[in-house]
C-alpha cells in the first residue's frame, strides 16, 4: 500500500516544495495527483533529487527541520472524499492565515483572544500564544494542499473494533469524576512523561521543532517538545523482547534508497494512542529536496482498528537552533491544576456544609 | 652505539643524574649515574649495590658490549621512570593511542559509554554511608569511593562552604537527581546511566538514559546560548584526538553530586573527550565558577563502552517515578 502511492507522493511533495511559504503558483498545481503520478514514472530522471550523502554514504536527512502546519490530523467534517485543495483554495487558506495572525497581533482587539476560553477579557488571557511568539503563523509553515495529515478518501481515524470500543469506554467510565483526583488521571503531557508528537511525527501546537543528526549506523531525531530524543539504529537488529514496553516504543531503522524506513513496536498502552496493546508504526522519511523532507507513516493494531490507517506531511528546513524545554523542570500547570480542584473541591464541601 | 654513547651519552647521563638527585629521586639518579659510568665513584656505589648481578662478572668482549647495551636501556628506563609523574589517582596521562577514525576522518566517538565509579555519589573521595531511607538497608546505602577530583578537595570560597554543608545535610529534599530534574553537565556524564554518543560532521549528539536529557554540541562556528538552560549550551572542537567541548549558560539549579556539590549561574565548564583504548575514553572536565569556588578544578575519570551485543539505552523517563513526592500532597484525599 505505501509502495504504490509513494511515486505519486514524491511527485506532490516536489510540486508542493515548490510553492512552501513564499506563495509562488507552481505551473501545473491543478493537475491532479494521478496526473502528476504519470508525469513522474514517464519522466524520472526530471524529477528525482539526489540527495547528499553523509561522509558514511548515507542519504544525509541532517539539520533542523519543523513540521508545523495548518493541515489538521483528520480531515474536517464536510471536506469527506476531498483530499486536496485546489490551488486557489491553498491560496485563500494562506491568507486566512495571514490575517488571522495580524489580527492576533494587534493591541486591544477582543477577537484576538486566541485563549480557546469565549469572551476573555485580553487583559486576563495568559495564554495569546501570539504575545510569546508561539502562534503557528509565526514560525514557518509547511504548507500542504492536503486537508488532512490522514491521507485517504475518508481522512480520519478509523473507527474502534467493538472490542477497542467497549474497553476504552470502559476506561473512560472509570476515569469519570476522577480526572483531577491525581497526577495518574491527567495526559501524559501535562504530566510532561509523553507526547503525541514524537511518534508518529504529528505537528505540535508549538515549537513543532526537530533535528536529525546522524552517526554510523544510527539515526538521531530529536524533537524539541519534550527534548525526546529517538536514537533509531540501522543495523537490522531484533526489536525488544515484548514484555519490554517503552512509551516511545522501539525503533529500528533501514535504508531502502533515499528512503528511512523506521518500524516501531513495543509501545505501552497509553501512549501515543491510549488502549492500543499491540502498536505498530512504520515511518518513512524522503529528503526530496534540499529544503524539504517528506514524512510518510502508517499506524496499525488489529485489536484497534480493522485497518491500518497512513499519513503523509512536509517537514521543512528552519534556520536556528532547537531550543531546550524543560518541560518537567517548569511543570507548575500540573501542581496549579491539582491544587485548583483541591480548592474547587474544599469550596463546594463548605457550601454544601452550610 | 657505542661510540655516541661514550662521549656524548655519559655527559648527558651524568647531568641528568645530579639533576634527578637534586630533586631526591635517587633510584632513577643511580641508574644514570651506572649507565654514565664516568660519575664520580661515590655515587655508583649504591647503583652497584642495587644491580649486584653476576651477569655483569667477567671481561669478554661480548659481555662488555651486552653491559653497556644494559647500561643503555636501564638509562632509558629510568628515564621514564622519573619522568613520569607521580602514580596519582588521575587518568590524565600522555597516551600514544590513536583511535579509529569516522569516514570524515575525526577520531570516533560514536557508541554507548557509562562510569563505573560512584562520583554521583560524591566527587570527593568519601567512606561508605548509612543509606536516608531505613527500609532500603544495604541496596540504597552511600557506597564508598575514590574521588575524581584533581587534588582531592572542590576549593569553595570560605563564604560558600556553609552552603554546600547545608546541602549535604538535607540531600534528599534538595537534590535535583531526586525530582528528575535535568543535570546539566558535567554531571550527565557520571551519572550511573549510559549515554550515547551519535557523532557527525557538524554536530555531535550527546543522548542521556536519564531523563531523556540531550544535548547537541556545535562543531561549526562557535554560537552564543540564546537563553540559560538546564543542559548548557555546547560549542565543540577537535584538538588532535580530543574533543574539547565549552558549555556555558547553564541554570544555577544543578548539582554537581548527591552530596550538595553546587555552582551559581556564573558556571563554565570545560570537557575533554579523548580516546584512550578501542573501548574507554578519558573523560577530563574543568570548572570555573568564581561566585562560588576559589580557582578552577579539575574531575577526570575513564568512560567505559557498553560492549554486549546490541547494547542500547532504554527509556528512564523519570519524571512518572517523581510524581508522589512532588504532587503527593495535592492529591485527592479519598473519604468514605
Amino acid at each position: 500500500m505505501m509502495h504504490r502511492s509513494l511515486a505519486s507522493s514524491i511527485a506532490f511533495a516536489v510540486a508542493i516544495a515548490t510553492s512552501l511559504i513564499v506563495q509562488t503558483p507552481a505551473a501545473g498545481q491543478a493537475q491532479s495527483p494521478a496526473t502528476k503520478a504519470a508525469a513522474a514514472k514517464t519522466a524520472p530522471e526530471s524529477k528525482a533529487w539526489a540527495p547528499q550523502l553523509t561522509p558514511d554514504g548515507k542519504p544525509d536527512l541532517q539539520g533542523v527541520w519543523s513540521n508545523n502546519t495548518v493541515t489538521p490530523l483528520e480531515r474536517p467534517k464536510g471536506l469527506a472524499g476531498k483530499e486536496f485543495y485546489t490551488e486557489a483554495e491553498l491560496k485563500d487558506l494562506q491568507k486566512q492565515e495571514r490575517e488571522r495572525l495580524m489580527v492576533t497581533e494587534t493591541e486591544g482587539q477582543p477577537s484576538a483572544n486566541h485563549s480557546g476560553i469565549e469572551g476573555a477579557d485580553p487583559d486576563d488571557v495568559h495564554y495569546d500564544f501570539s504575545q510569546f511568539g508561539l502562534d503557528r503563523a509565526q514560525a514557518k509553515l509547511a504548507w500542504s494542499r492536503r486537508t488532512s495529515i490522514i491521507v485517504g478518501p475518508e481522512g480520519t481515524i478509523p473507527s474502534l473494533n467493538p472490542d477497542a470500543r467497549k474497553r476504552l469506554a470502559e476506561i473512560r467510565a472509570k476515569a469519570k469524576g476522577h480526572e483531577f483526583d491525581g497526577p495518574e488521571n491527567l495526559p501524559l503531557g501535562a504530566r510532561c512523561i509523553a507526547r503525541v508528537n514524537v511518534v508518529p511525527l504529528i505537528p505540535s501546537a508549538y515549537n513543532s521543532n526537530l533535528q536529525i543528526v546522524q552517526g554510523a549506523g544510527y539515526v538521531a531525531i530529536e524533537t524539541e517538545m519534550i527534548h525526546d530524543v529517538r536514537i533509531i539504529p540501522t543495523d537490522g537488529r531484533a526489536h525488544l523482547p515484548a514484555n519490554i514496553r517503552q512509551w516511545y516504543g522501539d525503533p529500528i531503522g533501514h535504508w531502502e534508497g533515499n528512503t528511512l524506513v523506521i518500524d516501531s513496536t513495543n509501545f505501552t498502552d497509553l501512549s501515543p494512542f491510549r488502549g492500543a496493546q499491540n502498536l505498530h508504526v512504520i515511518e518513512r522519511l524522503t529528503r526530496v529536496d534540499r529544503d524539504t523532507i517528506l514524512y510518510q507513516f502508517t499506524v496499525e493494531d488489529p485489536g484497534m482498528w480493522a485497518k491500518p490507517w497512513s499519513g503523509e506531511l512536509v517537514i521543512t528546513k528552519i534556520d536556528g537552533q532547537i531550543y531546550e524545554y524543560a518541560c518537567h523542570e517548569g511543570n507548575y500547570g500540573l501542581a496549579d491544576t491539582l491544587r485548583g480542584a483541591r480548592v474547587t473541591e474544599a469550596d463546594a464541601a463548605n457550601k454544601s456544609a452550610k | 652505539m657505542n661510540s655516541s654513547w661514550s662521549h656524548y651519552g655519559k655527559t648527558m647521563t651524568c647531568n641528568v643524574a645530579k639533576a634527578l638527585r637534586l630533586l631526591g629521586i635517587v633510584a632513577g639518579a643511580a641508574a644514570f649515574e651506572y649507565s654514565g659510568g664516568a660519575c664520580t665513584p661515590g655515587t655508583c656505589r649504591e647503583t652497584r649495590n642495587l644491580l649486584r648481578i653476576s651477569l655483569f662478572q667477567g671481561a669478554s668482549r661480548s659481555g662488555y658490549q651486552m653491559r653497556n647495551w644494559l647500561r643503555g636501556s636501564m638509562a632509558w628506563m629510568a628515564m621514564l621512570f622519573a619522568l613520569s609523574p607521580a602514580a596519582a589517582p588521575s587518568v590524565a596521562q600522555v597516551s600514544s593511542y590513536r583511535a579509529p577514525r569516522t569516514a570524515d576522518g575525526k577520531p570516533d566517538l560514536n557508541g554507548i559509554w557509562q562510569v563505573l565509579n560512584t562520583a554521583d555519589w560524591d566527587l570527593e573521595g568519601h567512606a561508605a554511608e548509612a543509606s536516608p531511607v531505613a527500609s532500603l538497608g544495604a541496596v540504597f546505602a552511600t557506597p564508598p569511593g575514590l574521588g575524581v577530583v584533581e587534588g582531592d578537595e572542590i576549593p569553595y570560597l570560605p563564604t560558600m562552604a556553609a552552603k554546600k554543608k547545608e546541602n549535604k545535610a538535607n540531600w534528599t529534599k534538595l537534590d535535583p537527581e531526586v525530582k528528575c530534574y535535568l543535570p546539566g553537565v558535567p554531571r550527565a556524564t557520571y551519572l550511573p546511566y549510559p549515554f550515547q554518543i551519535v557523532q557527525s560532521q557538524n554536530s555531535v549528539l550527546i543522548s542521556y538514559e536519564y531523563a531523556g536529557a540531550v544535548r547537541v554540541i556545535n562543531m561549526g562556528a562557535p554560537t552564543k546560548a540564546p537563553a540559560e538552560s538546564w543542559m548548557g549550551w555546547s560549542n565543540g572542537h577537535w584538538e588532535g584526538e580530543t574533543l574539547v567541548v565549552d558549555v556555558t549558560s547553564q541554570v544555577e539549579d544543578t548539582w554537581f553530586d548527591r552530596s550538595g556539590n553546587f555552582h551559581s549561574d556564573a558556571l563554565h565548564v570545560v570537557e575533554r573527550y579523548t580516546p584512550r583504548s578501542a573501548d574507554t575514553l578519558n573523560y577530563e572536565a574543568t570548572i570555573e565558577d568564581p561566585k562560588v569556588f576559589l580557582r578552577p578544578w579539575k574531575i577526570s575519570m575513564p568512560l567505559y563502552r557498553r560492549v554486549e551485543k546490541n547494547a542500547r539505552l532504554l527509556e528512564y523517563k523519570c519524571p512518572e517515578f517523581a510524581e508522589e513526592l512532588l504532587y503527593g500532597p495535592l492529591r485527592k484525599r479519598t473519604t468514605n
